[in-house]
């Protein structure tokens, strides 16, 4: 049994691509791809055309768009087929004189170019219809003062919730199995795969969150801790509500088993404060004074001085995933922000510092095609975070690095 | 797949819209999701000949689960099957399933697959090669047989013998008043993982007269709202969506060959004074003035941003020639009046009847309106005393094939049905739709858009293309 198929592992592919915050395309280029892939659709259309008219010498053929194709495009697709059909020696002539006749229609449905030739000869009239993918045009934004640069490392169909990847291995934390990847002269190889074992389904909006040290794993997951070693490959899974490390520093904090955010009680160097529950958080070295922010299940994101017995300021307005970065720039540290959108409107994010007890934008905010699902502080020095989007639909996620660079 | 503010009401963009509130962030547990519904729901059971089963589906595609799920492209994911394969006939289907419990704590087996297929569909023959492999074997090709089994009349569901139906759905029913309302538990068991909201409540044939005086939704998260209710919030800033024209507004002459219709005196109408009646519809004074620019003239019976064919069928006004049809038919015997049916609870509905008597009467055709109770099954149809109906048919998916097979099946052409889904290409597709219209039985009038109005508390909510809701990730504001 082959053809129509579908499995939830479905095609994954490693690519590593350099954005910054230079997109896909210019318009330039994506308007002479368009029209490029229109040519070789209108060639094609000639010949599926020609082999339904065989014998007729001459043929008058009209167009007509009713489609939201470019004109340019729609040109490009008109001289393919004239030049397809004059190529294979028949005469194109107006219809009174022509031995057949086809009206060509771009039409177009809710997902693609559908293009229709109404195909009059002596024999009778028979329909033939053409699907032309649409191309979509990218977005190039502006810049600011510091510059976010975006790595997309990974991009899989179905869910990364975290991921650490150095030279030789690349790890990604799954819903159900941590895989572990090998560098194979450029390509990424799957080495292993470790099944994670849970007594209960995963709440929505799972989270994870993955430590790598040598060959030592640990994966934290709502209620479950997962430990192991890359090599020899072994993962024990056992109930656990042990706190998860929040950032890269010292901020450690107990996650609900049963839900998608941190009950807000503190461990390690804050054991026995405890913050409203939150969905991210992250410390650092402020000016003569320690910071927390902590992005709560109510909107708010709290930032607290010194100690954390009450917020020094309160946010409104920001999303609910956010880390620290230690970039070098202005006062060192920055956070990252995701806007307050939800799984179906695109994220972006954007740079903030905080100056007294405001927060201000550092750089352009970076528009991503998804919801941003996980930041977390990564690098040896806090100087990068790795980031997770979750593509519209669902289907798609992408693991991503995001580093700053001073302005100008 | 933005935000729309009712100030910019627009026609959904292609895929699926949201609307979310001011703060919107990670998803929240917790809340209760009201949702009013325009219309009555007497059974929840996907199989039951319901008189609005596009709003039954509503709430059944939270308790009972389907094999697969068409994604906001139109494309079937997985959902209780964990995969599938066909051979190259399209005849042969083979489904693997998930690990999945029902609400009652047992675990999903081929078996009940099996069981809940064969009364969906009792012409395939099923098969189970093992506990969690279901093979179908089908007389036609079915093309897209994963988006056919999308569909909520084949929800996978056990039924116990006092008649209560259990689903492997993220919600439990809890209390079910029939015609009233249905108030729905998450099930903490869920194999996808516990739904956000604690509870959803569905209120059916909602008055929001409140609502609309105070231009808030409370205490609604959501509301379906009818087009002739849409200016009621059009001025005050309001969140609604609005899907693509989907639903079909649609006129068809009733068949005489059944006893029950020979009992009720319906006639066979000559052909021409159909076509004649065809010609003389307005649809786009229908569209812009009654359907308030919320609807598309049809000429088809599936719409032209579906398909990207209906313009090939004609449908313009033209009462000269309905004129010379009805005076041929005059030249032997004065044509008969025509008696039309409505659903009488749709003010919609009635305003286009009558518009569509007085465009009958230009071309000199007497056509009598009146409203019925009930119109939408083809069981309360058949004992309908007029000679042609007008029906509202809800889009079943964004799939054209299956789309069309169910259009057919609701009006009871049933080869049609089959062709549509073994039709591999647009023109086969095209000459199915083709012929289901030649004998001007059927006469498409308008395609019509669905609204929603949502309160800005309300995260996530999804609606295709056709007017679907898809509430699996929907999650409320200020919910704790």
């Amino acid at each position: 049994m082959k053809n129509a198929s579908c499995t939830p592992d479905m095609l994954k592919t490693a690519f590593t691509q350099f954005l910054g915050i230079i997109l896909v395309l210019s318009p330039s280029l994506w308007g002479q791809q368009r029209d490029a892939n229109a040519t070789t659709a209108g060639t094609e259309f000639a010949q599926e055309i020609l082999s339904r008219v065989s014998g007729l010498p001459s043929l008058a053929v009209t167009f007509q768009n009713l489609s939201s194709m470019p004109p340019e495009m729609q040109e490009s697709a008109q001289n393919a087929v004239f030049t397809g059909l004059k190529n294979a020696g028949i005469r194109l002539l107006p219809a009174e004189t022509a031995a057949g006749e086809i009206q060509i229609a771009f039409s177009e449905d809710w997902k693609e170019y559908l293009w229709i030739a109404n195909i009059k000869s002596p024999s009778g009239a028979r329909m033939l219809t053409k699907k032309v993918a649409r191309l979509q045009p990218s977005t190039v934004p502006s810049t600011q003062v510091l510059v976010l640069h975006k790595a997309v490392l990974w991009q899989q169909d179905g869910p990364i919730l975290d991921f650490y990847r150095e030279a030789q291995n690349m790890v990604l934390l799954e819903p159900d199995q941590i895989s572990v990847y090998a560098n194979d002269g450029g390509q990424w190889r799957l080495r292993q795969t470790l099944a994670i074992t849970h007594p209960r389904p995963w709440p929505r909006d799972l989270r994870g969150r993955l430590l790598v040290n040598g060959l030592q794993i640990n994966a934290f997951m709502p209620g479950t801790m997962c430990s192991g070693s890359l090599a020899p490959p072994a993962l024990d899974c056992r109930a656990s509500d042990d706190p998860w490390l929040v950032d890269q520093g010292t901020l450690t904090a107990f996650f609900s088993a049963t839900r998608n955010f941190f009950t807000g009680v503190l461990a390690g160097q804050n054991a026995g404060a405890s913050v409203p529950p939150f969905f991210s958080g992250a410390t650092w070295p402020g000016p003569g004074q320690k910071q927390w922010l902590f992005a709560g299940t109510d909107g708010r994101a709290r930032l607290f001085e010194n100690d954390l017995a009450q917020p020094a300021a309160l946010f409104n307005g920001w999303g609910s995933t956010l880390a620290v970065i230690h970039s070098g720039c202005g006062p060192g540290w920055q956070l990252l922000v995701s806007a307050p959108r939800d799984a179906i409107r695109a994220d972006t994010i954007q740079a903030v510092e905080i100056a007294g007890h405001e927060a201000l934008p550092a750089s352009s905010a970076i528009d991503f095609s998804g919801t941003v699902t996980a930041l977390w502080t990564s690098g040896k020095n806090a100087d990068v975070v790795n980031g997770i989007m979750q593509s519209p639909g669902k289907e798609r996620y992408e693991a991503f690095t995001l580093s700053v660079t001073c302005g100008q | 797949m933005r935000r729309l503010r009712f100030r910019s009401l627009a026609v959904s963009s292609l895929a699926l819209v949201a609307v979310a509130a001011q703060a919107g962030s990670r998803p929240r547990y917790g809340g209760v999701a009201r949702i009013a519904l325009q219309h009555k729901v007497m059974s929840l059971d996907p199989l039951a000949d319901e008189e609005y089963p596009a709003t039954r589906d509503r709430i059944s595609s939270l308790l009972f689960e389907t094999l697969a799920v068409l994604d906001s492209r139109g494309v079937a994911r997985p959902r209780l099957a964990s995969w599938w394969s066909a051979d190259a006939t399209k005849r042969r289907w083979q489904f693997r399933l998930r690990l999945a419990n029902f609400q009652d704590g047992t675990a999903l087996t081929a078996s009940d697959v099996i069981a809940s297929l064969s009364k969906a569909n009792g012409a395939w023959k099923y098969s189970a090669a093992d506990r969690e492999t279901v093979t179908i074997e089908s007389p036609v090709p079915v093309v897209h047989m994963p988006e056919l089994l999308a569909l909520e009349k084949f929800a996978i569901l056990k039924r116990s013998q006092d008649g209560t139906l259990i689903g492997t759905g993220p919600y439990k029913l809890g209390e079910w008043q029939p015609g009233d309302h249905a108030s729905l538990s998450a099930n903490d068991d869920y194999w996808g993982g516990r739904a956000f909201p604690d509870a959803v409540e569905f209120q059916m044939n909602a008055s929001l007269k409140e609502q609309f005086l105070a231009r808030q939704l409370d205490p609604f998260a959501a509301a379906e709202l009818s087009i002739d209710q849409l200016h009621m919030v059009e001025q005050s800033n309001q969140s609604v969506l609005l899907s693509q024209p989907s639903d079909l507004l649609v006129l068809v002459f009733l068949q005489p060959d059944s006893s029950s219709a020979a009992r009720a005196g319906r006639r066979n109408l000559d052909p021409a004074l159909r076509q004649a009646l065809s010609l003389a519809v307005n649809r786009t004074a229908i569209s812009n003035a009654i359907l308030q620019r919320k609807a598309r003239p049809a000429s088809a019976l599936l719409p032209q941003w579906l398909t990207g064919f209906e313009f090939l069928i004609p449908g313009g006004t033209d009462l000269e020639r309905a004129r010379q049809l009805r005076n041929s038919i005059a030249a032997q015997a004065m044509p008969p009046p025509i008696t039309l049916a409505y659903d009488f609870s749709d003010p919609v509905a009635k305003s286009t009847a009558e518009r569509i008597a007085v465009d009958a009467r230009e071309a000199g055709i007497t056509l009598q309106p009146y409203g019925e109770s009930h119109v939408n099954t083809r069981g309360a149809r058949a004992s309908v005393n007029a000679d042609v109906v007008l029906l509202r048919l809800p889009l079943a998916s964004v799939e054209p094939t299956v789309a069309l097979a169910q259009r057919a099946e609701v009006l009871g052409l049933f080869p049609e049905s089959s062709a549509a889904l073994a039709a591999a290409r647009p023109e086969d597709l095209f000459e199915v739709e083709r012929r289901m219209l030649a004998d001007f039985r059927i006469i498409p009038v308008a395609h019509l858009s669905q609204a929603v109005w949502l309160s800005y508390a309300v995260h996530n909510w999804i609606q295709d293309a056709a007017g679907g809701w898809n509430l699996d990730q929907l999650w409320l504001e200020g919910a704790h």
